[in-house]
């Protein structure tokens, strides 16, 4: 019978321990991630694309002196894992010496509680459920007389990690995702969900948001490209973050002196009604409780109303600008440095709903697409909304708009913002919709 | 591995439990990176990965699972579920999935090589980059120096159920640097060579060709010169793109544009839809009469060249764009059958474990009779050239773009005058490529690879090429981004 990397806790250790047991390095550190990944696409109401991929790799980094390597392999018979361990320490010795590797991190205690983050049933959960859940989007789809594009996801992932400084780590996880576009003749409109557990999701109310959304902007009018009130629903504000995250919030960035936040900690740099975190534990997280090294995940503040407070930390940045390891490491080696991955930001004090009624005139964005950064030290993004982009008037949606082009300052709109009161997960963040005046768009599109 | 028994048995499971057609590919992978940031080795890497997947259909049904252990009993419950995967989607099947017929291939492909990777040691792979790296941090203002060799090897093996059996070894190479400047509440950089260096199928002598070391310093100065720069204008210019941009532009504005599966609705939801639509074959004016396109899937040196593609179609090369007018799309053998056109041998996988998709091959502007840069220039009175990318964004039907790029020069009369920092185009698809009005000689054509193009649910990378040469466009919005 085939081993699974994916499921069995004995057979992972196993392999972590006989990685560290045939290692000549100083220090060396094994690193597991496996994952099974299902997921159901469909496009016109029907499934065109359905697979379940399983996969591991073993990855090892050997460490001789001030110098390191790393090596991985799937395959994981002990001569498969002696072999990539002879690598890695070959690869250690061919590295010069850099002075600031403080060496791999020790055991550094134990973790915080990020909650229950396995459940079986969306682990194993079935084609035929993922099916099912695309057919009651379907039955959406025709009664509103629209198609719909999109999928339905779930998968476990465990990551383990063990190091000859004593670190030992084990930790399995399961998640799940549906993405629904529904397409009309001139419109489309879009809604997505996450949950750790399938069962906590409802493909058939995301469908009927997605339907309505579709219908609503039925015919969709030209907008004059100028700065309007925006109101980025999740999904949207979900990508300005991400991208804030990637060029500013991890100390790679802050050191280099790219981040907006370089030599900004402390002062003011956003609206005093802005405050993000890091928080693995958030519950409509992903709750992994350690990071690529097995150091424990800090919950740090990023921006605290409006101040700039800390970046990501790993333990060669922590070692480095002598601070604290926040555990936020990717794996090793990577181009980024430490990052955040699950950002939560704390919540305002009125609904969508009720900053929708306060917006005069304004623009409703329910996704947006292909952002790019156009200058990294201003933050300034350019993009397109797609599927759901609505004119607002005298608190009401008025009608569909054809897409936009944005260009537009991440940290300048963060100072002219209200956010919203409800949390939601989009990807690994958890968010607010967020109101932003004065939202720059540059020209349009044909739908 | 004893390929024809294991590629059996999977086949046999999946014709047993019901699948009309079957195919199974086994793979290993091995991934060489070097990289060098500010002098210490940032990262040093050798990543192997093997595996196999089954692809069924049953009942019109696509059912796809991929598994990294290689034993019998893995296989056959991997060619199992791929079945049970195909009949759960009967739940909502309202279209019967055909293939167009690729033909039976016993065949086997290996990349052309003039230098064996391995000849080249970790180590002097390690020495270059450090000179490479010391070149760059030798001029003051360098902040973040960065430079990369890349090394794949990808062996693979297909089968299926109309008999062929296709072996390829494949090896790809590429390498890179950048240098970035910091300045007072500006960050510029410079990549070289082009934007994500240069990455082609082909040995050692890829990187050797690249002349990262040569171009370092300059590079460098570049970067740190950006930072004094005068920002370039706003308006309505003519303008020149290098070729390295150009490739990118057709990348984004033709490559995906007519991936067939794209204008078939089947990325609506992530990757989008395209403005190109079946009606427009043939009469459809995607640019000016000088406009050519190709999807050459034979083109030496090229990224994503290889001998059949991963469901069994051999290599070949298809017109995309003829004088200006639309007039093929790259098609996989699902989606041709749908639709009515032919193949194009570029349905691939990001590696054995992934299911295979339509990715843009090696998409190539046809070359012009411009000799040099210097010709391109010739009878603009005030314009921008631009060279390499550093933002690029385009609608999900790829009509509305804006790009970025890292430096620019004012064009005067004819001539190159002052250098501008970060110089921006945007525009409407068919009316930019309308704008062209002349292309770079052979030349000037470099077979630019584009080493991450991203795609698909979940989100896979794929290795595509966009030959291109310098490129001169007409009246073009620019300097968006900045105040434009």
């Amino acid at each position: 019978m085939a081993v699974d990397f994916v499921v069995d806790q004995t057979e992972v250790q196993r392999a972590l321990d006989i990685a560290l047991a045939a290692s000549k390095a100083d220090e060396t550190e094994a690193l597991m991630m496996g994952s099974e990944s299902a997921l159901t696409r469909y496009t016109h109401n029907y499934i065109h694309e359905s697979m379940v991929e399983r996969n591991w790799q073993l990855s090892v980094r050997a460490v001789v002196g001030k110098r390191s390597g790393v090596a991985s392999t799937n395959r994981l018979d002990a001569d498969s894992i002696a072999g990539v361990v002879a690598r890695a320490l070959e690869m250690a010795r061919l590295a010069p010496e850099d002075q600031d590797f403080p060496g791999l991190p020790g055991d550094a205690g134990p973790l915080q509680d990020g909650g229950d983050a396995y459940d079986a049933a969306t682990a194993e959960l079935p084609p035929e459920a993922r099916a099912e859940a695309v057919a009651s989007i379907v039955r959406v789809m025709r009664r509103s007389e629209l198609y719909a594009a999109g999928f339905v996801s779930s998968r476990s992932d465990t990551i383990a990690i063990a190091n000859s400084k004593g670190v030992r780590r084990f930790f399995r996880f399961a998640d799940s995702a549906i993405n629904i576009k529904a397409i009309g003749p001139s419109s489309s409109g879009y809604a997505e969900g996450h949950a750790r557990r399938f069962n906590d999701l409802n493909p058939e109310a995301l469908a009927q948001t997605a339907a309505r959304k579709a219908n609503e902007g039925a015919n969709p009018e030209v907008l004059e490209p100028g700065k309007y009130t925006v109101i980025l629903e999740p999904p949207a504000f979900r990508e300005f973050l991400g991208y804030l995250s990637w060029i500013a919030f991890g100390a790679q960035s802050l050191d280099q002196g790219s981040s907006f936040m370089s030599g900004k900690i402390g002062q003011p740099v956003m609206g005093a009604n802005v405050t993000i975190r890091d928080d693995f534990a958030n519950p409509k997280g992903l709750g992994v409780p350690f990071d690529f090294e097995g150091v424990p995940r800090q919950r740090i503040a990023l921006v605290e109303r409006g101040i700039a407070r800390d970046v990501a930390y790993d333990s060669y940045y922590a070692a480095k600008l002598k601070h604290a390891n926040t555990g936020h490491a990717l794996p090793a080696p990577n181009s980024y440095g430490p990052l955040p991955l699950n950002i939560v930001v704390d919540p305002g004090s009125r609904t969508l709903e009720d900053m929708i009624a306060s917006v005069e005139r304004g623009v409703l964005v329910s996704r947006t697409w292909y952002i790019r950064l156009v200058d990294q030290k201003q933050t300034v993004i350019t993009g397109m909304t797609r599927d759901g982009l609505f004119l607002i008037q005298n608190g009401r949606i008025t009608r569909g708009l054809k897409n936009m082009r944005f260009n537009e300052s991440i940290v300048g709109a963060l100072n002219r913002c209200e956010l919203a009161s409800e949390l939601v997960r989009s990807e690994s963040h958890v968010l607010p919709a967020v109101r932003i005046e004065d939202f720059n768009f540059t020209s349009g599109t044909e739908f | 591995m004893d390929f024809e028994n294991h590629a059996q048995r999977a086949l046999d499971t999946a014709t047993a439990k019901g699948a009309q057609y079957a195919d199974v590919r086994f793979g290993t992978t091995r991934d060489e990176h070097v990289e060098v940031r500010n002098g210490v080795v940032a990262g040093l890497s050798d990543a192997e990965s093997s595996g196999f997947s089954v692809r069924a259909l049953v009942d019109g049904n696509w059912g796809f699972a991929s598994s990294a252990s290689l034993d019998d009993d893995e296989i056959d419950r991997v060619a199992a579920l791929a079945v049970d995967i195909a009949n759960a989607s009967r739940a909502v099947q309202t279209h019967r999935i055909e293939l167009l017929p690729a033909g039976k291939f016993i065949d086997s492909y290996q990349t052309p090589t003039q230098i064996d990777p391995s000849t080249v040691s970790t180590s002097s792979r390690v020495e270059y980059l450090l000179n490479v790296d010391k070149e760059m941090r030798a001029v003051q203002g360098v902040t973040v120096s960065r430079s990369w060799i890349d090394v794949w090897h990808t062996d693979k093996l297909y089968a299926s159920t109309e008999g062929s059996r296709i072996k390829q070894s494949l090896v790809q190479c590429g390498s890179a640097l950048t240098a970035l400047a910091v300045g007072d509440g500006d960050v510029q950089d410079r990549q070289y060579p082009g934007t994500a260096g240069l990455y082609q199928t082909g040995g050692y002598e890829v990187i050797n060709d690249a002349k990262l070391l040569e171009n370092a310093r300059r590079a460098g100065e570049e970067a740190v010169a950006l930072l004094t720069a005068d920002q370039s204008p706003s308006g309505t210019k003519d303008i020149v793109l290098s070729g390295d941009q150009v490739s990118l532009q057709i990348h984004e504005s033709i490559g995906h544009a007519l991936e067939l599966d794209r204008v078939l609705g089947w990325e609506a939801n992530f990757s989008g839809l395209s403005f190109a639509t079946l009606d427009k074959l043939n009469t459809f004016r995607y640019g000016s009469d000088i406009v050519n396109v190709v999807c050459d899937m034979t083109c030496p040196k090229a990224l994503a060249t290889e001998g059949y593609d991963d469901e069994g179609t051999p290599a070949k090369s298809v017109d995309l764009i003829r004088n200006g007018v639309l007039v093929g799309y790259m098609a996989g053998r699902d989606t041709a059958a749908a639709a009515n056109v032919g193949l194009a041998g570029v349905v691939r996988a990001e590696y054995w474990g992934r299911l295979p998709m339509i990715r843009i091959g090696n998409v190539n502007l046809v070359p012009g009779n411009a000799t040099s840069l210097d010709e391109l220039f010739d009878g603009i009175k005030d314009g921008i050239y631009m060279e390499s990318n550093r933002s690029w964004s385009i609608d999900d039907k790829r009509l509305n773009f804006q790009f970025g790029c890292q430096i620019g020069y004012e064009i005067k009369n004819g001539k190159k005058g002052r250098l501008l920092k970060n110089p921006t185009y945007a525009g409407m698809t068919p009316e930019f490529w309308a704008s062209c009005d002349a292309i770079g000689d052979q030349s000037t054509w470099v077979a630019w690879g584009t080493p991450n193009c991203g795609k698909g649910e979940p989100l896979q990378t794929a290795r595509s090429c966009q030959g291109a040469s310098p490129v001169r466009f007409r009246n073009v919005n620019v300097g968006v981004g900045y105040g434009g």
